[in-house]
């Protein structure tokens, strides 16, 4: 096993099923994303079945089962921004990364999330890549923004 | 403390405590559900339970609700009525219409209701699970687009078998019920015990069927097609035709073969003995060089690969005697094969047994020789009478016929290892002898009245005594076993696992029904079978000790360990 998740577990001395969630969490943060010898390393360590972890993991959204991308994109579809036509630009970001929610692009670059509610209604619709956020979307503004991490990448690649 | 609460308009008494539904079920209301079985943790999931309480504004699940003092409840108002059409009209919005392919076509709870709440026509048009039926496992076979999410098959493993193989994953209408990744049955933890057929409402989870690999023998008629039937498959047929005991159900069931093609119908009882007698010998060496460990039975082939994946550090104390199956699978291709001058895959074997991890087990390396398995194909109890149902045969109408020589006799201990607790005193029985020069005068051994449950009993022979012990259904198993070593106990000196509840009387290739009389009656008959068997132990089986002659060794010897014995490894599975 993995020596920093030895390094997690001993965090959760306890040992209990209700550690399950925040050690998932935590996993998740250190190491961005949940695999399948990370949910066996859990179960064994907590003993519970990995079949009830994967459960538990499948039922909320913000577990991710495969690395993201460099550029994660989570694109917030509340219900004020699904009014403002989140749907459209959900369709335009899929269209041009050929991507599907849930997936990771094949260079690794962007990874699409769709999320519940991002909490900045007013600004509808939005998204976020990397804690950076993108409001009052439309579709030439999403060309924009992906043209322009492609710029970025590109750069940092020649630097 | 009891008190009254008004259902319908009539007084009716009940319990402190319990479940409103349990209550209006023992009073003889009847109320609908998909979800709910007894004894398990309530959960709500089908919701067609509901009832109408007054001053509750809405309706009220009564799976998951107490009673309450001064209650007042109405379980068939015009509400109630809607509302459960409705919620029927729901689980079949994304049901695949395919009733007439279905193997449950006729005993589905799913059926049944939609007639009772007179639903004629599809109402609303969900979107269909798109998930493939997994055909993986060598036992269980999944069909994702007819479950209904009621998850009796997710508690089953869990609370019953502690395996955990399945769960609901996802939320909301992506939720199914599937293993970790999405993987299948036969890489999962999945001990091939069955219950998950036993309890689902639907045709959801379904045995792997061996018919067609059966029939197609039949037809041609390249191989010679040999029959083995259980004790408790002749039990589980009495059962569900109505014969008694006193009819020859075996003889029956013979003539009934035959007509299907059959070439020859062999007792499996009589490897039921040669099992008995490996096991006590295998107990005897056992108690000498492990006295502080019980001998764990090991014909149980769902406890058997739930302690290769689960408990690795118990499989030296599993008896090394093949099961009652293999060990007549074995005495086919080899000793019936000689005798007949045929080559081994020249006949092909068939099991009848009331249990789905059979079929596991016949598939398992160790049960090949050079390449020949021991047993072809493995048919449940539900697979023969579609068998009989096919050839269109009423058994009721048949004249019973003598089995096939040499293998057609059996003692009144096979009969006991039908059911729960049946193997321990079988055994109990040839040890008593053992110790007592072969005489069984004066053997008490005390057996339990209930169906299923552990149970500790003292056998004293000679100036020795012997604990014995029986448990059903694995979690209760495991917890007694680890109780047992927690406690440093060393009284006990034989456990008896099946891995189903009840023993093989509550199998999981019995036939499919909710009535827990069922098991109960095959126990019975079993029990009646004892009584009226003419060869009263194993060890008095004229034939068995004749093979033993014949093969010039005793039982548990070296001589014999090819034929009858066999080992047990680890499994990596996800878990």
């Amino acid at each position: 096993m993995k020596p920093e998740l030895e390094e997690i577990f001993q965090k959760f001395p306890n040992r209990q099923r209700e550690d399950l969630i925040p050690l998932l969490q935590q996993i998740q943060d250190d190491f961005g994303f949940l695999s399948k010898e990370i949910i066996t390393g859990v179960g064994e360590y907590l003993d519970i079945s990995i079949n009830k972890i994967y459960g538990v993991a499948t039922f909320y959204d913000n577990f991710r089962f495969g690395p993201v991308g460099r550029y994660h994109i989570r694109v917030c579809h509340g219900t004020a921004c699904h009014v403002a036509g989140t749907s459209t630009i959900l369709q335009e970001l899929e269209r041009q990364l050929r991507i599907k929610p849930g997936e990771t692009d094949k260079e690794g670059l962007f990874s699409l999330e769709v999320v519940s509610c991002i909490g900045a209604c007013g600004l509808a619709p939005l998204l976020e890549i990397n804690e950076e956020y993108f409001t009052h979307l439309n579709l030439e503004k999403i060309k924009d923004i992906l043209a322009d991490f492609r710029e970025k990448e590109q750069n940092t690649y020649e630097s | 403390m009891d008190f009254k609460i008004e259902v319908n308009n009539n007084p009716v008494s009940v319990h402190e405590g319990e479940t409103l539904l349990v209550a209006l079920r023992r009073n003889g209301f009847k109320v609908p559900t998909l979800c709910h079985m007894n004894r398990f943790s309530p959960t709500g999931a089908c919701r067609l339970c509901v009832v109408e309480v007054e001053g509750k504004r809405d309706l009220i699940t009564s799976c998951s609700y107490p009673v309450e003092k001064n209650m007042k409840v109405k379980t068939n108002s015009p509400r109630v009525i809607k509302a459960r059409k409705a919620l029927v009209e729901l689980l079949l919005s994304n049901h695949p219409d395919d009733c007439l392919y279905c193997q449950r076509n006729g005993n589905c709870e799913l059926q049944w209701l939609a007639e009772e709440m007179n639903v004629k026509e599809r109402k609303f048009f969900g979107e269909k699970n798109a998930d493939y039926p997994d055909h993986s496992s060598t036992s269980v076979f999944r069909d994702p687009g007819k479950c209904v999410l009621c998850s009796r098959c997710v508690r089953m493993c869990e609370e019953v078998q502690k395996v955990t193989a399945i769960d609901f994953i996802s939320r909301a209408n992506q939720t199914k019920v599937n293993s970790a990744f999405h993987k299948g049955l036969n890489v999962s933890s999945c001990i091939n015990c069955g219950q998950c057929i036993m309890v689902c409402p639907t045709g959801a989870l379904l045995d792997i069927s061996h018919l067609e690999k059966i029939q197609a023998e039949l037809e041609s008629d390249n191989k010679e097609v040999l029959f083995f039937l259980s004790p408790s498959t002749v039990a589980s047929v009495a059962e569900q035709v109505g014969l008694k005991s006193q009819q020859d159900v075996t003889g029956m069931i013979n003539t009934a073969l035959k007509k299907c093609g059959v070439n020859k119908v062999f007792n499996l009882g009589f490897a039921c003995d040669i099992n008995i007698l490996e096991e006590t010998a295998l107990l005897n060496e056992h108690m000498a060089t492990n006295p502080s460990m019980p001998m764990i039975s090991s014909c149980c082939p769902a406890w058997v690969q739930y302690l290769e994946e689960f408990r690795t550090e118990w499989l030296p104390f599993l008896a090394r005697s093949k099961s009652p199956q293999q060990i007549f699978g074995n005495l086919l291709k080899t000793h019936y094969t000689n005798s007949q001058k045929l080559n081994p895959d020249q006949v092909f074997s068939v099991a009848v047994m009331p249990c789905v991890g059979k079929k596991f087990e016949a598939s398992r390396e160790e049960m090949t020789h050079q390449g020949i398995s021991e047993v072809d194909a493995v048919l449940t109890v539900r697979e023969l009478f579609r068998l009989l149902r096919t050839f269109g045969i009423d058994l009721r109408s048949l004249k019973a016929g003598q089995l096939d020589t040499p293998f057609e006799r059996s003692s009144a201990s096979a009969w006991k290892m039908g059911y729960s607790g049946g193997k321990a005193e079988a055994i109990a029985l040839e040890l008593y002898k053992m110790k007592n020069n072969g005489n069984q005068d004066g053997f008490k051994f005390s057996v339990s009245k209930n169906l299923a449950g552990k149970k500790e009993t003292k056998l004293k022979a000679g100036n020795e005594e012997f604990g014995f012990a029986w448990t059903s259904g694995i979690e209760e198993a495991d917890t007694y076993l680890q109780q047992l070593l927690e406690e440093n106990r060393t009284d006990i000196q034989y456990l008896e696992v099946m891995g189903c509840p009840g023993g093989c009387a509550g199998g999981g290739g019995q036939p499919i029904s909710r009535n827990p009389e069922k098991p109960k009656n095959r126990k019975k008959f079993c029990q009646e079978m004892v009584k009226i068997s003419p060869i009263k132990s194993a060890g008095e089986n004229p034939f068995v000790l004749d093979l033993y002659k014949n093969k010039d060794a005793s039982p548990g010897s070296e001589k014999i360990k090819d034929w009858f014995h066999t080992h047990f490894r680890k499994r990596e599975v996800m878990k």
